[in-house]
């Protein structure tokens, strides 16, 4: 605060260069959790300006000082423990129904996690080869437009159906993906200009479909497709009311597969060698392009299965929104993440549990659905501006290269 | 650098141990905040007998708390993607509620909004555990998730909005904007300059293009009656036009948010001559506006949904007119019956005949005559001498 031209501090001096007693180094985890911390705390100042009886309590705050104080707490902790209630464990509901229900925040914890985990791995698969995968939408977008399609225009039997759908959407993500892919590998085109754009391809497809015949729903007065078939559904993993379905399975099992990938499989070796220095890699003999293909084919597989957790386990019938805005809220998940599988499922988890929160938060308090954008993506600056987070907590840095290259980008 | 951390962490840590105190000693109110004696609220801790405060159910800022009595009912609003403040359909919705409210003081109010489709189930479950006595669903796109769980809560009221009823607790509430758009069209033809007008939609859906078709019909209605070549940009009428389908050819933006479209959409409309465009898309109009006050004098706009004048009033001088969606009297009567005791079931459709749809003139002024003769096209719709169906009426080459 002192200025460039002044002269360094004393205490600056000292820190920089004598540790401090109460400093220790830190890993990533650390870094994660107190960006949460202070996302919460700024997500708090949030809520008390934006609370009416605080302001109106501040306009008297010279008088009565602790009014306003007052009032900021009961908005605040109101909030976040509604928040709380909605994501974890919500005692209103105990002694109502079936004992299942006192699951139900869990439950919708897990269901807003599947895709946000599903995204997550997609943009961390194509990160760890070089690419930065925006796509995310466009590729739910197809992976739930065959999907549906398959689901509510075909009739198989019960078990079939739904895998058959499932794959659908693994057929239309991949090839969405791929798309980008192979643009790049042959012609070089950019991967983020791509995708961005083969997300309003998808999108404004989509919006074309759901006005023909097949895809619009006859005697609606809406643009939204067929219900499909019970046969095609993803099935629930615990009885009604609780929502959470299949998809949450197929995500896990995705996180190990990815695991495998990176860690065990030749393809999987190559994808990063080929992430951390494209020349180094076509210098040992590997095939660049090829790996461009790849990446983005699993990439976009990925992402098409999040599609087929929306249509076949969430919504049941397309519209233009089936995407809900998963494919860039799994960016933000996979930079949490850091691109790796496993802490891309726990992001993933938070997150899901932030979104399933955030409607009981709206519903008891009012407080706007939007404060949990607002957490996110705080979250994820926090995390990509490391030193932020370690000089405010006074934490030494270790060596962590992930979030030096996270605040970088991976393409430069 | 270091030492500002510590004052700002200092600071912090006594404003919070001051907020923790104080939180004890008095029951947080909405209402009287002017009127709180000065210095009084930290110092007795215990003595005040509210002793959970964070587990106290007060009403959300968003509502407007009653007081407990007999027959206080709880009417809860979800809302579509748009928000509470897209100036249209849905700050209408929410508008007509609060209106109930000043009615029936009674009646508790409040809404939550849904960011993506994927919130529409999960909020309306947690209005069902809430506690509402009335749940408005804003917005055909619902109707699956409010179908569903009015069957899983048989007795629950709900009510939504542009979609018909689908199950015996489900009132649904419909306008056919047709006969308002009708006018709004007579309006526009009668005002223009050029001798063009335009409309343009946000999806091609029957609830958006019912207006157009309508609109389409009011300015061809115009020609005929005075020899006049008016032409309409921007929507080719089916021949079958209904509340549940008309899917007529024209301009969309596809979507109700994206305001840059509509103004570059607006702007080709005036670049091919029209004076007048007519935005059915929610949010998006405001661009149109934007578009307006670029193309200078003589360009205007027909509003939508809710009367420009008042949702946009900076802007009312840019409005010929409003082709309005009765969406806040047919929301305030049916919250206000329910709160009686008589929660109706079937569907609403609103008319001209109801005060459903009507055309509501802007910041520009038209003549007596021109009212009087829409007056008269009003009631001759009423009565069924004029159709509304633009195949009706010849079309201009």
């Amino acid at each position: 605060m002192s200025g460039t031209t002044a002269p360094p501090a004393p205490d600056s001096i000292q820190t920089s260069e004598e540790p401090e007693p109460s400093g220790f180094t830190v890993g990533p985890l650390l870094v994660v959790a107190l960006s949460f911390v202070v996302s919460m705390v700024v997500g708090a100042l949030l809520i008390a300006v934006t609370d009416r009886p605080t302001r109106k309590a501040a306009q008297h705050f010279f008088s009565a000082p602790g009014t306003m104080f007052s009032r900021a707490w009961h908005a605040v902790s109101r909030a976040y423990v509604a928040l709380f209630q909605g994501a974890i464990v919500d005692p209103h509901t105990f002694g109502h129904g079936s004992v299942w229900r006192d699951f139900n925040p869990l439950s919708e914890t897990l269901l807003n996690a599947t895709p946000l985990i599903l995204v997550g791995l997609s943009v961390g698969l194509a990160f760890r080869t070089g690419l930065f995968n925006i796509g995310g939408q466009g590729q739910i977008i197809m992976g739930a437009v065959l999907a549906g399609y398959v689901g509510f225009e075909w009739h198989l039997p019960p078990v079939l159906h739904v895998v058959v759908a499932v794959l659908a959407a693994v057929v239309g993500g991949a090839a969405w993906g791929g798309l980008a892919g192979w643009l790049k590998a042959r012609t070089g085109a950019h991967e983020v200009i791509s995708t961005i754009m083969l997300n309003y391809v998808a999108f404004n497809l989509l919006a074309y479909l759901l006005k023909t015949g097949v895809f619009h729903r006859k005697g609606s007065n809406q643009a939204i497709s067929p219900i499909v078939h019970g046969t095609a559904r993803l099935p629930h993993l615990f009885p009604a009311p609780l929502r959470l379905q299949f998809g949450f399975v197929i995500a896990l099992v995705a996180a190990a597969a990815m695991t495998w990938l990176l860690n065990r499989s030749k393809t999987g070796f190559s994808l990063r060698a080929v992430g951390a220095s494209p020349n180094a890699a076509r210098t040992a003999g590997m095939g660049v392009g090829r790996a461009y293909i790849v990446a983005m084919v699993i990439a976009g597989a990925l992402a098409g299965l999040a599609g087929a957790s929306q249509i076949l386990g969430t919504s049941f019938a397309l519209t233009t929104s089936i995407d809900a805005n998963f494919g860039f809220d799994g960016i933000t998940v996979a930079l949490l993440g850091r691109a790796k599988p496993w802490p891309t499922v726990a992001a993933g988890v938070l997150f899901g549990a932030l979104r399933a929160g955030s409607v009981t938060m709206q519903t008891r308090t009012g407080t706007s659905i939007d404060l949990v954008t607002v957490l996110q993506s705080l979250v994820v600056l926090f995390v990509a501006a490391p030193m932020f987070v370690r000089h405010v907590f006074r934490l030494r840095a270790a060596g962590d290269a992930g979030s030096q290259q996270l605040a970088k980008g991976w393409n430069g | 650098m270091n030492r500002t951390v510590k004052v700002i962490a200092a600071t912090g840590t006594v404003a919070l141990a001051l907020a923790a105190c104080s939180s004890k000693s008095k029951t947080p109110s909405s209402s009287s905040a002017s009127s709180t004696p000065p210095a009084a609220t930290s110092a007795s801790a215990s003595s005040a007998a509210a002793s959970s405060s964070s587990a106290a159910p007060s009403s959300a800022p968003v509502s407007s708390s009653a007081p407990a009595g007999g027959g206080a009912t709880n009417v809860c609003m979800v809302l579509d993607t748009g928000g509470v403040d897209d100036r249209s359909f849905n700050q209408s919705s929410w508008q007509g509620l609060q209106d109930a409210n000043k009615a029936n003081p009674k009646i508790t109010i409040s809404y939550v909004g849904s960011n993506t489709g994927n919130d529409y189930t999960p909020n309306l479950n947690a209005e069902v555990t809430k506690g509402c006595s009335t749940i408005i669903a804003v917005g055909g796109l619902m109707g699956d998730n409010v179908k569903t769980a009015a069957a899983a809560n048989p007795k629950q009221q709900f009510a939504e909005i542009d979609y018909p009823s689908t199950g015996p607790n489900v009132y649904g509430i419909q306008f056919n904007t047709a006969q308002g758009g009708f006018l709004g069209g007579y309006l526009a033809a009668s005002y223009s300059k050029s001798g063009v007008v335009a409309t343009f939609g946000g999806l091609n859906i029957p609830p958006v293009t019912i207006y157009m078709d309508g609109f389409v019909a009011g300015v061809r209605y115009y020609d005929k009656l005075n020899h006049a070549t008016v032409k309409v940009l921007g929507y080719t009428p089916p021949k079958v036009c209904t509340l549940t389908n008309c899917a007529g050819k024209g301009t969309f933006v596809g979507n109700f948010t994206d305001q840059t479209a509509g103004k570059s959409d607006t702007t080709t409309f005036f670049s091919e001559g029209a004076d007048i465009v007519f935005p059915v898309a929610g949010s998006v109009g405001l661009g149109s506006v934007a578009a307006a006050k670029l193309a200078g004098a003589g360009h205007s706009i027909m509003w939508v949904d809710s009367n420009g004048c008042v949702s946009d009033a900076a802007d009312c001088k840019y409005f010929i007119g409003t082709v309005a969606k009765g969406v806040e009297p047919s929301v305030e009567a049916a919250v206000l019956s329910a709160a009686q005791g008589t929660f109706k079931a079937g569907t609403y459709i609103g008319t001209l005949a109801n005060n459903g749809t009507a055309v509501e003139y802007g910041g520009i002024k038209v003549s007596a005559k021109l009212k009087s003769e829409i007056a008269k096209a009003k009631a001759g719709i009423i009565a069924g001498t004029i159709s509304v169906n633009p195949n009706s009426y010849p079309a201009v080459k």
